[in-house]
């Protein structure tokens, strides 16, 4: 029998008030199993937002499910917090660190549940207990010391033992090694090797196919929230897996009516986003929708907000028709004709208190009222021009961005691009999160513009948005394209996968 | 798109909105029921004339809240710039008209200074405006040498306390003449025209131009703004200095007013006073939401109050804690309101 099983889990897309809705075809979960054994290191693969992260917090209580059940040791069990899960002997390590910097190991390791000695902190106790566990975990730290003078690995081994002195049964890790050098990801496969010694079982979340072989023992692909297959050590092949992450058949909801014109109309030369990556170049044309894929941390917005001056970049040179922009700043780059469509539209892409008709002038104060003062019906008429261009679904005009929901929330921050009449348009994931209607409606405007001669750079993550969309694709990795791909035959969604992970790598 | 009965009727909406009007509203007719004296035309006036050169000093106030920021160097910056005002036409002899623009001058400064600090160096304007509040004190004392300067020019006095106005009394028709309401009226000094017309400038600053848009958007999330080509560093900067140039006007102003011009005019006590009125009047101390005619509701509120205590001449100091009972009340009230259902 297994040590956990987890069966049917469903988990339905929220609207804004954070109520499920049910009613809708698209789900985080839909139905997926998920067995660990004792004792195994079970690798969970699959694209950004294939439901991983969100079916490890329903195992580690951060989220409830709608449906299905949890089994432990064949008895059903149900994690309301991250403590109640702990409590089961389920530990939780997310790839963002949880340790307070100014505290000591000691102090992280026992907080929430510090040893008392007479009412009092009792420090010798826990700076003991605290070296056992260590010593045992085979690593050489002072408890005593500052976690926030540890390297980045030191604290990711930290974490790793607060969660093992719970006596974890069952260890999650959030894609661990995502900010690891080479040497210190040698030291947590050393660990992680010990740990599966003493049967404690761990999930593995990772995108690395090289780590695969080097931890795994089973592996289980997620793909839209759908568990697509388990493979053991013997049939981890880069193939294979791709082929389960990937293989779904292109819908219907991408339209190519534009034609790409000759002129360039953005050219970025040998940009560099950090000192040490490698430079950047690329260029999209008139009426060109040109893609961007890669990894989340590949360095693709960074290089969306360096263009677009939101960020600082080392050396290189932006061409906006042909002509070199001396300097990059968002206030004179909309009013050359370059606007930003940001990633996260609730942070940086809306006003979520002011009204539809605020947000969607915004951008466009500039052009609209060139005198200052804001006198007659012209923000109005522009509002009332977008919502009805997009299908935005609202009561009026005056209606806060944050009761909107998240589709229509994303059509009012293309209506505010839009509005400022755009010759360039760089889109950061453009449809994220957002169901499959407003989807095909927010393709259908991207084509237009387009088809109108605006040229458009998207990052995307969805593979067959950016096949569907693209008319060349740009592939990023570790902060520097790695590849371009200029022939539609070429853009095959295993191509583009391998070359975002990095097949030399190691598997093959 | 269709039209959809929201949840919230007409009636909550205005309560909501224009809170500080139901309160001066409810203030107001409690005072002139219970309290002696307050309903009479002269005293209703000398609330007016009370209010106004708090009014200039809280228009500044408000853009700055509107940022998300505050300015906690109010008070202080208004006895610099009193100090200086008397320094020039007393000491110095300077007439009024050169006196007047430099002291506005020296406000802009000020604020140029305080948003400089907030904006480049990043420091967050609580603890900012706190610390050059106290710098500009001290300069205040060593410049005033701790003196205050009383009867000062007429050039100057005449800037605030002339009668606009007064002429007109004489046109009136026969049986006019006696009316108390219009006497009054008409005997209002320039002063009070003076706040009217910066209410008025600033109503249209805020409301009505693309800066007042900018501004709020800036103060609800400050990278949407700069992402939607908003120029976040000069707007940010400039609403200081604007916001000290009105402290500046209100030091003038209130120098006059009270015909002595020294260092500690304004104060902490002052600053405080100012807070309280801008939140009363619905300005939300985490930046976005103000409006200027709940402002111009708020300082009421807080004149009104001071009024009413020294009408009943209880307890002088019984100001002080009622002011502090009221700044808590908005702010719950506050809360309460943008609670998320």
């Amino acid at each position: 029998m297994a040590l956990l099983e987890m069966k049917g889990i469903t988990k339905y897309i929220f609207d804004s008030y954070g109520v499920a809705i049910r009613n809708t075809t698209v789900k985080i979960l839909d139905k997926v199993d998920f067995s660990l054994e004792k004792g195994e290191v079970h690798i969970l693969v699959g694209e950004n937002g294939a439901g991983k992260s969100t079916l490890m917090k329903v195992l580690g209580g951060l989220i409830p499910p709608d449906e299905g059940e949890i089994l432990l040791d064949g008895k059903p069990v149900r994690p309301r917090s991250a403590r109640d899960a702990l409590d089961l002997g389920i530990g939780f390590i997310h790839q963002e660190l949880n340790l307070c910097g100014n505290l000591s190991v000691r102090d992280n390791i026992f907080m929430g549940r510090e040893l008392t000695h007479k009412g009092m902190k009792d420090g010798k106790e826990m700076r003991r207990r605290s070296e056992e566990l260590l010593k045992e975990m085979g690593v050489n730290i002072d408890p005593d010391t500052l976690v926030k003078n540890l390297s980045t690995a030191q604290q990711q081994i930290i974490e790793i033992a607060k969660v093992f002195s719970y006596d974890c049964r069952i260890i999650i890790m959030d894609e661990p090694t995502s900010s690891l050098t080479k040497t210190e990801i040698d030291i947590l496969f050393r660990l992680i090797h010990r740990l599966k010694a003493q049967g404690v079982s761990i999930i593995y979340i990772s995108h690395r196919l090289e780590e695969f072989e080097r931890v795994g023992d089973r592996l289980s692909v997620l793909r839209d929230g759908q568990y697509i297959g388990t493979l053991e050590k013997e049939a981890f092949h880069v193939d294979r897996i791709v082929s389960m992450m990937v293989g779904r058949a292109l819908g219907a909801m991408y339209e190519n009516t534009h034609v790409p014109g000759g002129e360039r109309v953005l050219e970025v030369r040998a940009l560099r986003l950090e000192p040490h990556t490698a430079p950047i170049s690329l260029h999209v044309n008139r009426g060109e929708i040109v893609g961007i894929g890669g990894l989340v941390g590949a360095g693709r917005t960074e290089l969306a907000k360096s263009i677009f001056g939101y960020r600082k970049s080392f050396g290189g040179q932006v061409l906006y028709n042909g002509n070199p922009l001396k300097k990059l700043d968002p206030a004179l780059l909309i009013r050359a004709g370059i606007i930003y469509l940001t990633e996260d539209r609730k942070t940086e892409g809306l006003i979520l208190d002011m009204g539809i008709r605020q947000n969607i002038s915004l951008a466009s104060l500039f052009r609209l009222f060139p005198r200052l003062f804001m006198f007659g019906h012209k923000e109005e008429e522009l509002a009332r021009d977008m919502v009805g261009r997009l299908n935005v679904v609202c009561n009026a005009l005056e209606q806060t961005a944050r009761t909107l929901s998240g589709g229509n929330q994303q059509k009012v921050v293309l209506g505010k691009c839009l509005a400022t009449q755009p010759k360039l348009l760089i889109l950061d994931e453009p449809t994220r999160g957002i169901d499959v209607g407003a989807k095909a409606e927010i393709y259908h405007m991207i084509d237009t513009i387009a088809r109108s001669g605006v040229a458009v750079l998207m990052i995307s993550s969805d593979m067959p948005e950016l096949i569907g969309m693209s008319d060349r694709i740009y592939v990023m990795r570790e902060g520097a394209i790695v590849v371009e791909i200029t022939e539609k035959a070429e853009m095959q969604q295993e191509t583009i996968l391998e070359h975002t992970i990095g097949r030399t790598g190691g598997v093959a | 798109m269709q039209k959809k009965d929201t949840l919230e009727t007409g009636w909550t909406r205005f309560l909501k909105e224009h809170g500080s009007i139901i309160f001066f509203a409810v203030l107001f007719l409690a005072a002139s029921l219970f309290v002696n004296n307050f309903f009479t035309v002269r005293n209703v006036f000398t609330v007016i004339k009370q209010a106004a050169v708090p009014l200039v000093a809280c228009m500044g106030l408000m853009l700055i809240l509107t940022t998300g920021g505050i300015d906690l160097s109010l008070g202080y910056t208004l006895g610099l710039c009193s100090v200086l005002l008397g320094m020039m036409t007393k000491r110095y002899g300077f007439p009024a008209w050169t006196a007047i623009p430099l002291t506005l001058c020296v406000g802009a400064a000020v604020g140029l200074l305080n948003g400089s600090i907030v904006q480049f160096l990043k420091v967050p304007a609580f603890i900012a405006t706190l610390g050059s509040g106290y710098v500009l004190f001290g300069i205040a004392q060593i410049f005033g040498k701790g003196d205050a300067f009383y009867q000062l020019p007429g050039d100057l006095l005449a800037f605030g306390t002339a009668r606009p106005l007064s002429g007109l009394m004489d046109k009136l028709p026969e049986g006019a003449g006696g009316n108390l309401f219009l006497d009054q009226f008409f005997k209002l000094p320039a002063y009070v025209y003076i706040a009217a017309l910066v209410a008025v400038i600033i109503f249209f600053l805020r409301h009505k131009t693309t800066y007042g848009r900018s501004l709020s958007a800036f103060g609800f999330n400050a990278a949407t703004a700069r992402l939607s080509g908003i120029r976040t560093a000069r707007l940010h900067v400039l609403t200081y200095v604007i916001s000290s140039t009105l402290v500046a006007l209100a030091a003038v102003l209130l120098t006059i007013r009270v015909d002595c011009a020294q260092s500690n005019l304004g104060g902490s006590n002052y600053t405080f006073e100012i807070v309280t009125a801008a939140v009363v009047g619905g300005t939300s101390l985490f930046g976005g939401v103000s409006s200027v005619v709940n402002c111009i509701f708020g300082v009421l509120v807080t004149k009104t109050l001071e009024n009413v205590v020294n009408l009943l001449a209880i307890n002088i100091y019984l100001f002080q804690p009622l002011m502090g009972l009221v700044i808590l009340l908005a702010i719950v009230l506050e809360a309460f309101k943008n609670r998320k259902l």
